[in-house]
This record gives structure tokens, C-alpha cells and sequence, in this order.
């Protein structure tokens, strides 16, 4: 009699809850699924290999911030300076090439993003400031710099062998795309197979705690933050390789749309939770959704409304679900 | 013992005045920065151009104040940009057809909607931690501003292409009262006002305590939700009033000229001395903060430095603020 009042009670709230719990969990991949599913229903091209390996290599500077970033948000931190890094590091990559030969000028941009991300490791760990409003005043702060470097115009590239690296293929595969997954690969294996993401993952869990059960807690969360930066600093000189050009403007809402990006594929604010897939399909919503609105014609204005709307219904039910956690446990 | 007692009063004196450093480096920081550009530039100490700061005093300062309750209250809101330009292009739209006054209230309360729009997404989520709110309200910011781009076809609009009367924001704009500018005294009242607010009403002092301790504001009765609803429409309100001291005074209005005020009011606030931890802060020292911003950024223009070095300036002084305040903490 138990048993059944509890299997009536499980199945009654079965199907309903399931779903629930699934779309919690899945956010980008039923968004994705939903775009996917309109897109059957238009007259477009859309599913053309041409236009998805376009929308992935689009994409492509994203997920590359993304996964630095993600690393940074499971630590229970995250890291709004990317879209600084990524302009200064570009512009750099390009205007150090008239003093330095091109390989030594684009490690230069790369070791450029370690620096700031081991000043705001310093900043956000060390002396255990909000990670967030720091970030933004570093990312204010190279903004400004970016602007005094280039006077605020775009520096062209004059190497072509700088230009071949972001729009060059190998067989039809853009390098970019190439790079993304090599990058991908490379976190994914850090957050999944090594102490060092395992010990993030329980630091960003309860930092307490980790650091009571002898996780060295400020120093691997100190390496999270320069690795952001290493990897935004990556992200730059592939934009500047990308469109030639190196200018100040490109980093204004990049580093909190990927930071929402990252919190929309499933990585939780409240830290410990999440992983480098995830972060991948919640930037790939925001590729996806640019793709799939210039496809329908949709106006410039219309978009930046959308994108808004999605942002804050992602992040409200990010909340929502960690309300409802914080209720029932 | 006359030794131990001198030792004690010196040492009495000594941290008084570490304390009083702590408490108010702005004012010093204020006051050397006066000192050296009056002397390297003369210029500074013109009566036009000490004009000139008390007319920049006006946008950024009631935006600030706004911003002051939230920070109190414990969170943060980025969306002063997008509330400034939906106000600043729907307003200027209303003076001819609405007339004046209704005009100038529609904005307030527009202002004042985009707020409690931002404590309701906050409110029904339950996003209690400074971060969630961040990207909420940025979220809400791209919004505002889209629905401003869609209002106006992303057009700037002119106060020589209203027809109508449009005296009242001639004279915000530009308008004085014996020596002082007619935005220095909306500044005067509308702190006086504030001021009492949040040192002289249960609601006010409900605020710095829900931002002081969430919990333990909830368990000794304080309705905190009914706080953080309040905060944000305040701040809207005074984003909203603020938008139209802007338009008014460049006399025009385009839906991106928004942009920076978030960082620039955070700045204001924090380097004012409130704490971004919530609960400890009044206006008085946001008023404080605003006058280094400004007297920085005029002083630097004199001197002669790029604007974007001076953008350099403002966020090594964001960084160096929160680090000290995180610093007074501990």
C-alpha cells in the first residue's frame, strides 16, 4: 500500500518534473534545439555544411574566451577583464610585428593576457577581493589602453602570414575551428583528468572546506585566473589574425556575453558546477542565435533586444533553479 | 607614568588620525589634487571654469545617489546605461506632443518603472548574491537600450526641432539661480531629500541593515525583499532624473549616450568610501566620490591628457579603491 501510494506520488510527478529538471540542466541544448527546429521550417540555407562551419568559425574566439572563463566561474570566481585583454593583446600582436618578428610578437600578446590574469589572480584570490568588480575596472582600465595604444583607430596588419593564420583552412576546415577544438581538447582534459581541475571543481564546491582537506586552494585558484587571461590574450590575436586588423572597439560587451554564455550552458555562478562542454553549447546559443537572425532577416535593432531577453531569461532561471536548491535542501 | 600617559595620548592621536586617512581618503585625495593643479594650472581656479565643474556635477551625480542605495543594499546595477538612454530619448520625444511638465514626469517614471522591472527579475529569481544581480542587470541594460534604438530608429534627436515651449529644460540645462546653476540646486534638494531618506526613515535604515546581513536582517523582522524592491526603483528614479539633467544640458539625445555611467557610478560610489560589501555608506560620501571623478577628469583636461588615458586613470583608481576598501575589512 506504501509502495504504491509512494510510485503514485513518483509517477505524478514524473513526466513534469523531468522535464523540468531537463530543461534546468540543458538549458543551451534545448535552446539549441529549438533553433534548430525553426531553422527546419525555412526557406534558408541554414543547413548547409558551408554556413555551420561559418557559424562554428564565428564562434570560434568565443568558445576560446569561454573556456578560460569557465575555469575561473567553477572556481566560484569569473573574470569580466577578457574583453580588454582580447583587444590590448590584439592590438599588440600586430603592432609589435614592426620591432619583433611575427611568432615572437603573437607569444608576446599570449604572454601579455598571463600577466593581467596573474594581476587579478593576485587582486581576486590572493587579497580576496569580488572577483567581478575588479575584473570590470581591469577590463575599464585596458580599455583605456587599447584606445591610448591605437588613438582609437583600427591598426591594419601588413604581414600576410599574420592574416593566414585566422582565415586560412586546411581541406576546407578553417585553422580557427582547428584551434577551438585543440583548446577545447586541451580544457576539457585539465577539468576532467588532472588534480589541478578536480581541486577547482572542489574548490568552487565549498572553498572551505578544500582548503581544510589541504587543496592549495589559493594558488589553484590563482593559476584559474591566469590561464583565463593566458587564453584571452590567444583569443585576441586570433581576432586581429581573423580581421587583419587590430582596433579598441571589439572588447566592449565580449567579456560579459561570454560570461553569460558560460552561465547559460549550465556552469553555475555559486561555483563547483559545470564543465567545459557545457560552457561550449551556451556560447554556441549565442553563435547560433546571430546565425539563425541574420538568416531570417531579422532587423539590427530586433536583435539586440533578443539577445538582451535571452540573457536575462538564461540568467533568471540560473537563479531560479539555485532558489529552488536552496529551498528544498 | 606621565611617560605611559603622553605615550598613550600620542598614541591616541596617532590612530585618530590613521583612522580619520582610512576613513576619509577621499577628501585628502581631493584636496592634494586641488592643491597641485592649481598650482601647475592656474587656469583651474577661473571662475568660469569652477562653473563649468559645478554643470558636469549634474548627470553623473544623481546617478550616483541612485546608485548609493543599491550598492548599500548590498547589490549592484548595470543598468543605468540602458535606463539613461530609454529615459533620455522617450523624454525628449514628449516635449511637444505631451507638453512640458508631463513630459518630464513620464521620464521619472519611466525611470522609475526600469527599476522595479530590475527588482522584479531579481526579486522572482531570487538572485541574492551581488554577481547574479551584475548579469541580470546587464541583461536588463541591453534591453532598455534596444527598446530606446527601436523607440527612436536610432536617430539623435534635437532640442532645436521641438516647436513647443521647451523653457524648463533650457534652464536645467543652462539656467542659474543668483551664483549657482539650476542643476547645482535640483543637486542640493534632491540630496537633502535623499539624505533624510536613508538616516531618518525606518525604510532607509531597513536598507543598510538588509545589506549589512541578509539573514539576520530577515530573522529581526526587516522586510528585505520589500528593500531590495525599493533600492532599485530609487535608483531608477534618480538614473531617470539624471537622463534628463544629461539631455538637457548637451541638449540633445542619441539612445547610446548611456554609455559608461555604470562604471562611472560605481566608481563615484566606492571610491566615496561605501563599502561594496553592502550595508556600511551614506550619500554624503558619494557626493565625496563624484567630486574627485569630476574635479579628476577636469584637472586631467587642463593638464592636458588624452581622454583615453584618463579612462587608464579611472579604472586603476576603480582597482585601487575596492582594494583598499577590501583591505579596511579585514
Amino acid at each position: 500500500m506504501a509502495g504504491n501510494a509512494i510510485g503514485v506520488r513518483v509517477t505524478g510527478n514524473g513526466v513534469g518534473a523531468r522535464v523540468y529538471t531537463f530543461v534546468m540542466r540543458q538549458k543551451a541544448f534545448v535552446a539549441i534545439i529549438v533553433m534548430l527546429a525553426v531553422m527546419l521550417f525555412s526557406p534558408r540555407h541554414f543547413y548547409t555544411a558551408y554556413n555551420l562551419l561559418d557559424m562554428l568559425n564565428s564562434t570560434s574566439i568565443l568558445l576560446i574566451l569561454s573556456f578560460g572563463v569557465t575555469l575561473t566561474i567553477i572556481a566560484g570566481g569569473c573574470d569580466l577583464s577578457i574583453g580588454g585583454i582580447l583587444v590590448v593583446s590584439g592590438i599588440l600582436s600586430i603592432k609589435l610585428q614592426d620591432v619583433m618578428p611575427m611568432e615572437l610578437a603573437i607569444a608576446a600578446a599570449v604572454i601579455f593576457g598571463v600577466v593581467v590574469g596573474f594581476v587579478n589572480g593576485f587582486l581576486s584570490v590572493h587579497q580576496k577581493t569580488e572577483p567581478f568588480i575588479i575584473t570590470l575596472g581591469m577590463g575599464l582600465l585596458l580599455t583605456g589602453v587599447a584606445q591610448q595604444l591605437t588613438d582609437a583607430h583600427p591598426v591594419p596588419a601588413k604581414n600576410p602570414a599574420f592574416m593566414m593564420i585566422g582565415n586560412g583552412d586546411f581541406h576546407g576546415v578553417p585553422n580557427l575551428v582547428m584551434i577551438t577544438v585543440v583548446c577545447f581538447a586541451l580544457a576539457f582534459w585539465l577539468m576532467r583528468y588532472t588534480q589541478f581541475g578536480r581541486n577547482l571543481y572542489a574548490i568552487g564546491g565549498d572553498y572551505e572546506v578544500a582548503r581544510y582537506s589541504g587543496i592549495p586552494v589559493i594558488r589553484t585558484k590563482w593559476i584559474a585566473f591566469v590561464i583565463s587571461g593566458g587564453a584571452a590574450g590567444l583569443a585576441g590575436m586570433l581576432l586581429s589574425s581573423k580581421l587583419n586588423t587590430g582596433s579598441s572597439i571589439y572588447g566592449d560587451l565580449t567579456a560579459l556575453v561570454v560570461n553569460c554564455g558560460v552561465v547559460v550552458g549550465g556552469t553555475s555562478f555559486a561555483g563547483g558546477i559545470g564543465g567545459i562542454p557545457q560552457s561550449g553549447l551556451g556560447l554556441l546559443v549565442f553563435g547560433m542565435l546571430d546565425n539563425v537572425m541574420n538568416m531570417l532577416a531579422i532587423r539590427s535593432y530586433y536583435q539586440v533586444l533578443l539577445k538582451g531577453l535571452v540573457i536575462v531569461a538564461i540568467i533568471w532561471l540560473d537563479c531560479f533553479a539555485q532558489k529552488r536548491r536552496r529551498e528544498f535542501v | 607614568m606621565a611617560e605611559i600617559a603622553m605615550h598613550m595620548g600620542r598614541n591616541r592621536v596617532a590612530r585618530a588620525a590613521q583612522a580619520f586617512f582610512r576613513d576619509y581618503l577621499v577628501l585628502v585625495m581631493i584636496a592634494a589634487l586641488v592643491t597641485i593643479t592649481a598650482i601647475v594650472e592656474p587656469k583651474f581656479l577661473n571662475p568660469r571654469n569652477l562653473t563649468n565643474i559645478m554643470r558636469q556635477f549634474g548627470p553623473l551625480m544623481m546617478v550616483s545617489l541612485g546608485m548609493t542605495f543599491v550598492i548599500i543594499g548590498g547589490f549592484i546595477d548595470l543598468s543605468v546605461a540602458g535606463i539613461i538612454n530609454l529615459v533620455a530619448v522617450v523624454t525628449i520625444s514628449l516635449i511637444g506632443p505631451l507638453g512640458q511638465i508631463p513630459a518630464l514626469l513620464t521620464g521619472m517614471v519611466i525611470g522609475a518603472a526600469c527599476g522595479a522591472l530590475n527588482a522584479a527579475a531579481i526579486l522572482t529569481s531570487g538572485a541574492l548574491t551581488q554577481a547574479e544581480a551584475l548579469f541580470l542587470t546587464f541583461g536588463m541594460s541591453t534591453v532598455f537600450s534596444a527598446l530606446a534604438l527601436l523607440y527612436s530608429g536610432g536617430m539623435t534627436m534635437h532640442f532645436w526641432d521641438i516647436k513647443t515651449s521647451k523653457s524648463m529644460f533650457e534652464s536645467i540645462g543652462a539656467g542659474s539661480v543668483g551664483p549657482f546653476s539650476v542643476s547645482f540646486v535640483i543637486f542640493l534638494v534632491v540630496l537633502l531629500l535623499l539624505w533624510i531618506f536613508q538616516t531618518k526613515t525606518t525604510e532607509g535604515r531597513a536598507i543598510s541593515l538588509t545589506g549589512g546581513n541578509k539573514t539576520a536582517a530577515r530573522l529581526s523582522g526587516i522586510r528585505i525583499l520589500r528593500s531590495i524592491f525599493v533600492i532599485y526603483v530609487v535608483c531608477g528614479l534618480m538614473t531617470g532624473v539624471g537622463a534628463i539633467v544629461l539631455f538637457s544640458r548637451i541638449t540633445t539625445a542619441a539612445p547610446v549616450i548611456g554609455a559608461g555611467y555604470e562604471t562611472n557610478a560605481i566608481l563615484s560610489v566606492v571610491v566615496g568610501g561605501t563599502t561594496l560589501k553592502g550595508g556600511k555608506g551614506s550619500v554624503l560620501r558619494t557626493v565625496m566620490g563624484v567630486l574627485l571623478v569630476i574635479l579628476m577628469s577636469n584637472c586631467l583636461d587642463l593638464l592636458g591628457v588624452s581622454t583615453y588615458l584618463q579612462v587608464v586613470t579611472k579604472g586603476a583608481i576603480l582597482i585601487l579603491a575596492i582594494w583598499l576598501d577590501n583591505r579596511k575589512q579585514v
